[in-house]
């Protein structure tokens, strides 16, 4: 089980957009990054590698697009991590873990069904949960007044390093009068 | 080609486009081979506990493929989690999995402290670790005596109920409720232990390891039972970590992973027990391990009912039900009976959360399901249904 540096270092080396470190006792995780959907795949490789396991897939809506959350923990030593991907309102698409974490396939269908978020790969992505014949918008989208920004909701930690497009995200620098 | 000529006993000729059904059986017959029956467990079949529905192919006896369809149960928590404060949502907690609503309480009333930063005093905490036990405990009999019965055994049921309302009546003095519990408060719980309901438990626990005695003479030791359940659906640490199973499942497969020792919550790090984990990741391992868990559950009573402190039972300035979550995010779990619960709060200080994401150990569980039953006997596949400890309502949600 490599140390918290190690990780940070070889999810950079792998590719990410921002990686921060949490407070556990706080936020209930340890370390957290967004990455790119290109490099989603890889990273998720990688903590199947280190034995981790996928605990739920979490997504939200906020103003820059719909924000996946996958929550991991390590199968010996506690250690829950969070990969977030960002996918775009109007055409939001994420590669599936299926072909590494089958278990992602029902996570992923309940985000399709909740956000309309389509998981490129998933084997079977019919509605789960909602009845087949569901009409009108997915349940979880909020109305345009009431999508925040990410930077309102206060999920990035202590930011260790981010891509410059991703600085402005996490904490959108203040126009000053 | 065969099925295009396959003649029913009733003389009628098979077509494709006779394949009946839903949307959810037409989808699963896509995939199918030739000479098999599609076949709809449920959703209202016993053996399913509650409104779980399995379609199966078989091949003869054997299950080629099989696929959980969900969702008759589903009530969208996560969206009523979202429009109501997190007063109002409390209730819902004892809604979600009504075998151990407790865990689910302090799942969510877990993550709101820790995203508001709200202590809970000593006594609080150590009345939710016994009643967390004890709600722990009579899921477990439960799940034992249905899962009895689904092998064919109807008597063991009656025993374990007898033993739930025994847990209920104890229950019932600290929460109010016997099925839906809403016990925890922000900050604390909601009433106090009186000397009724420490002597009720005093008196529950060797009587309870009485019984257990008796259930292994009955019925873990029977042959016909061991025959059923030893070697039938192995579930080993590779399936567990693709599928993200936890529980009992994870600890039989041999991990003694339990989130109360992992990432102690609460009170759990002052007590001694074990993990129960092992022998064996069939059905009859996973029977054990629950089996063993009671006798950890009591083993935590017995510690916290002796060192009970007193004190208050809720902080002095407790969350009102006006308060507002500051903006952050939380991830809050919890060891249930049937695995990790969590609840996930993002928070955009608002009125009510940004967003509420239920973690249900069952959803994970059930997902391995349509891999653990291919090729096994479809009876053996209702006794593997029937060892993942499923809870529909939790599974849901």
């Amino acid at each position: 089980m490599p140390s918290l540096d190690d990780r940070i270092a070889r999810f950079k080396e792998i590719g990410v957009l921002a990686i921060s470190r949490h407070d556990f006792s706080k936020e209930g995780l340890v370390l957290s990054a967004v990455v790119a959907t290109y490099n989603l795949l890889d990273i998720a490789k990688e903590l199947f590698n280190d034995g981790f396991t996928l605990l739920d897939v979490s997504t939200l809506e906020a103003a820059e697009g719909f924000l996946v959350t996958y929550h991991f923990d390590n199968m010996s030593a506690p250690c829950r991590i969070a990969i977030r991907v960002l996918a775009p309102t109007d055409k939001p698409t994420v590669p599936s873990l299926y072909p590494i974490f089958q278990g992602a396939e029902w996570h992923e269908r309940e985000s399709f069904d909740f956000f309309g978020v389509r998981f490129i790969g998933n084997p079977n992505l019919v509605p789960l949960l909602l009845p087949d014949d569901f009409s009108g918008p997915p349940p979880l989208r909020k109305s345009s007044e009431n999508v925040a920004p990410l930077s309102a909701l206060g999920l990035f930690g202590t930011v260790e390093t981010a891509v410059p497009s991703w600085e402005n995200i996490i904490a959108p620098k203040t126009k000053d009068a | 080609m065969d099925r295009l000529n396959f003649i029913n006993p009733f003389g009628v000729r098979y077509q494709p486009d006779m394949v009946s059904g839903d949307f959810y059986t037409k989808n699963f017959a896509k995939g199918a081979a030739e000479n098999t029956i599609i076949l709809n467990l449920g959703p209202q079949h016993p053996s399913t506990h509650g409104v779980l529905r399995v379609i199966v192919e078989l091949d003869g006896e054997y299950v080629i493929r099989a696929e959980p369809v969900l969702g008759y149960l589903h009530r969208m928590h996560d969206k009523m989690g979202e429009v109501k404060t997190p007063w109002q949502f409390l209730p819902n907690m004892g809604r979600v999995d009504y075998l151990h609503p407790i865990a689910w309480n302090w799942a969510h009333v877990g993550a709101v402290e820790m995203l508001a930063g709200i202590s809970v005093p000593e006594r609080a905490e150590y009345l939710r670790v016994i009643s967390c036990e004890l709600n722990r405990i009579s899921s477990h009999l439960v799940w034992w005596g249905a899962f009895v019965m689904d092998l064919g055994g109807v008597t063991p049921i009656l025993y374990a109920f007898e033993e739930r309302e025994k847990i209920n009546d104890i229950l019932q003095i600290v929460t109010g409720s016997r099925l839906t519990m809403s016990y925890f408060r922000f900050g604390g719980v909601c009433a106090d232990a009186d000397d009724r309901f420490l002597k009720l438990i005093e008196q529950f626990i060797p009587y309870l390891r009485k019984r257990l005695k008796m259930y292994k003479a009955l019925v873990t030791d029977n042959v016909i039972l061991r025959r059923r359940l030893e070697n039938v659906g192995p579930m080993g640490l590779d399936i567990c970590q693709r599928y993200g199973a936890t529980g009992p499942i994870l600890r039989a497969a041999g991990l003694a992973k339990d989130t109360r020792r992992d990432i102690p919550y609460g009170v759990y790090s002052k007590f001694a027990f074990p993990i129960p984990s092992g022998p064996t990741d069939d059905c009859y391992g996973r029977y054990l391990v629950r089996l063993r868990e009671i006798e950890t559950s009591l083993l935590i009573i017995e510690q916290a009912i002796s060192s009970l402190p007193d004190g208050p039972i809720v902080i002095p300035k407790a969350p009102k039900p006006t308060f507002k979550l500051p903006a952050g995010e939380s991830y809050f779990a919890v060891e249930g009976a049937r695995g990790q619960v969590a609840v996930h709060l993002v928070s955009d200080g608002g009125k009510t959360p940004y967003r509420v994401k239920l973690r249900a150990p069952g959803f994970s569980n059930l997902s391995l399901f349509a891999e653990a039953a291919r090729g096994t006997l479809l009876a053996d596949a209702i006794a593997i249904l029937g060892s993942l400890d499923l809870v529909i309502p939790e599974v849901d949600r």
